[in-house]
């Protein structure tokens, strides 16, 4: 069967000045099956967006090839639009004076559906995304969330067989923003496809069945989101938090973690924030360290394996706010 | 029983080739019409919601008292028709260049014309249906114009053609959606959109012999005036109030008229075409 998106040797430049180019995708090769749930990660600038709007037809690639259920994007973009749905996240993209159920109206037409089609999917998507009670009100009364979720219910108006959604949950409280996943993983057991493009590390393990790591327009990996510990090796490790209620917490970590160092199945301690994490040998290293711990009153500790996030940030380094 | 058609062979008891293109052809005239249609009635509700598209309304009949008072003062009762059709035609090109020039921008600024450029219809027809909504305000300041002549100063002004004045009244407003195509395409892909939004009224106004006649113009100026469709409106309009336009002239100035709208329609379609390729391949298209 198809896949449902491959790209192959997929390169985006732009000329920014006379011979000097930026490469904002570098041979990119990616593969989605059909009913997957994809995570696009990268820092800003990494070329997340660029893929998207190859993906979604909006933007030509300098050379490569991509596909979406089989139709070339370059040379069969109406085929293309049809089969997707892009749904950009942020405030902006919607007729802010219209009505919500207005703006379904209008933008159902663009994908060739006829009044009283889009008029009953209108109202469907309303209700699916909790918005048929505010669906007669101006989207410019509505809170962020309210706007993501109506661009949710646009980018499904045409019912795409494909869904290309990039940040969709920013600025969205917890709540929304897990509302929001629940209703891409019943979207995604109703057959479709996704490709989501975000920073949040959380969102990307709570739904991605594969996640592939973007850097600088070059695909560094591509695994199973539940695999994507292994990166880093089968490594051992548990993480303990200070005890607050201890007389000056900090100092204390800080030396149970000198101690830590100095034992036998400890072959490194590190601080991630406010916990710390203690690398050991083997699994009965770190039944040992627990025991360890918890004898010296050290009550908030857990076995762990890395996770997304450090795959993330060891793979493609901490480069603080530069892009 | 086994029919006829049945026992045919599958290739033979396919519906005609030239029968199939003339449904798909039919099919795809109508969802683009419907969407013409739609994307009017979105800019007819937006305009409603935004007060500064009928600015011209409001504008229009203080143009008209001006040029009456003008007109009046000067003793020039056979120019009073030329005061109260310029108002019109002034209104029709504010709308276009002012409100339609602005409709593919304002998208751009407010993010939505990337998901219109994903969408599997031309951006073109978008584009017609929303100014054709545009330009029609436009149209209402010719009726303000009058009854600020009728009720403002006690001149009625009487059409002695009304079936052409109505004629001619058509083909400006189908000529004004073709220019106003024209000017929105030239104005999105233009970097100095305020430049030209500004600076593009007088000489049209002058060339289209809106405010005076085109016979004051120097004479190597008057076959540019050809090009421009207000100045065919124009003539034809007055012809009409004082039933003068007959035969072959009429012909002439509404097959002018017409030919430089759909020209310019044609010219700003495929500039939008244009756009949206150029956007797609310089990486523009969520650019304000």
């Amino acid at each position: 069967m198809e896949a449902a998106v491959a790209a192959s040797a997929l390169r985006r430049t732009y000329e920014r000045r006379r011979k000097d180019t930026v490469v904002a995708l570098d041979d990119l090769t990616l593969t989605i099956d059909r009913n997957e749930i994809h995570g696009l990660l990268g820092p800003n600038g990494a070329g997340k967006t660029t893929l998207v709007k190859i993906l979604s037809t909006v933007l030509l690639p300098t050379s490569g090839t991509a596909r979406v259920l089989g139709h070339d994007v370059v040379a069969e973009t109406g085929a293309v639009r049809s089969l997707v749905g892009l749904v950009l996240g942020g405030d902006r993209g919607l007729y802010d004076r219209l009505t919500a159920r207005r703006n379904l109206l209008f933008w159902g037409a663009l994908y060739k559906l006829d009044a009283r089609t889009v008029r009953l999917r209108a109202d469907a998507l309303l209700e699916r995304v909790g918005l048929a009670d505010r669906a007669d009100d101006p989207v410019e009364r509505f809170s962020r969330g309210m706007r993501q979720r109506l661009h949710l219910a646009r980018g499904l108006l045409h019912e795409p067989r494909v869904l290309f959604l990039d940040e969709p949950t920013s600025g969205l409280d917890p709540v929304a923003a897990t509302a929001f996943r629940r209703l891409v993983l019943d979207l995604r057991d109703e057959g479709r496809t996704f490709l989501l493009a975000t920073h949040d590390m959380d969102e990307a393990t709570a739904l991605c069945d594969r996640v592939s790591l973007i850097d600088r327009g070059r695909l560094l990996l591509t695994d199973d989101t539940a695999n994507m510990g292994r990166i880093l090796g089968d490594r051992e490790c548990v993480d303990f938090t200070h005890d607050d209620t201890a007389p000056e917490p900090t100092a204390r970590a800080g030396s149970l973690a000198e101690a830590l160092a100095l034992l036998p199945e400890v072959t490194d301690v590190e601080r991630l924030g406010d916990r710390w994490r203690v690398h050991t040998t083997d699994r009965a290293g770190s039944r040992r360290v627990l025991a360890w711990l918890i004898e010296r009153d050290v009550l908030t500790a857990r076995h762990a394996r890395p996770t997304l996030e450090e795959v993330y940030l060891r793979t493609v380094g901490d480069r603080g706010l530069r892009v | 029983m086994t029919s006829s058609n049945e026992r045919r062979p599958l290739a033979a008891r396919r519906v005609p080739l030239a029968r199939r293109a003339s449904v798909m052809w039919r099919v795809s005239l109508v969802w683009r019409v419907s969407l013409v249609w739609r994307a009017f009635r979105l800019q007819t509700v937006l305009s409603r919601r935004s007060p500064s598209h009928a600015l011209i309304l409001l504008v229009a009949p203080m143009q008209t008292t001006s040029l009456l008072a003008l007109t009046l003062h000067a003793h020039r009762p056979d120019a009073v028709a030329s005061a109260v059709i310029a108002p019109g035609l002034i209104g029709l090109w504010v709308s276009s260049l002012d409100y339609a020039g602005r409709v593919v921008p304002e998208d751009q600024w407010a993010g939505r014309f990337t998901p219109m450029v994903a969408a599997p219809v031309p951006l073109a027809l978008v584009v017609v249906g929303r100014v054709a909504a545009v330009v029609l305000v436009g149209v209402l300041a010719f009726a303000e114009s009058w009854l600020v002549a009728a009720l403002g100063f006690g001149r009625v002004l009487t059409v002695r053609s009304p079936g052409v004045f109505v004629l001619a009244i058509a083909a400006t407003c189908l000529a004004s959606v073709g220019t106003a195509m024209l000017l929105a395409g030239v104005i999105s892909l233009s970097r100095a959109r305020d430049v030209l939004q500004n600076s593009l009224s007088y000489p049209f106004y002058m060339l289209g012999g809106v405010v005076f006649p085109l016979t004051v113009l120097p004479s190597w100026v008057r076959p540019l005036s050809h090009l421009v469709f207000l100045s065919w409106s124009a003539r034809l309009l007055r012809d009409a109030v004082h039933g003068t336009a007959h035969g072959g002239p009429l012909a002439l100035a509404l097959a002018a008229i017409l030919a430089l709208g759909a020209a310019a329609l044609a010219g700003g379609m495929w500039l939008t075409r244009r756009l949206v390729d150029a956007a797609r391949r310089d990486g523009t298209v969520g650019y304000a």
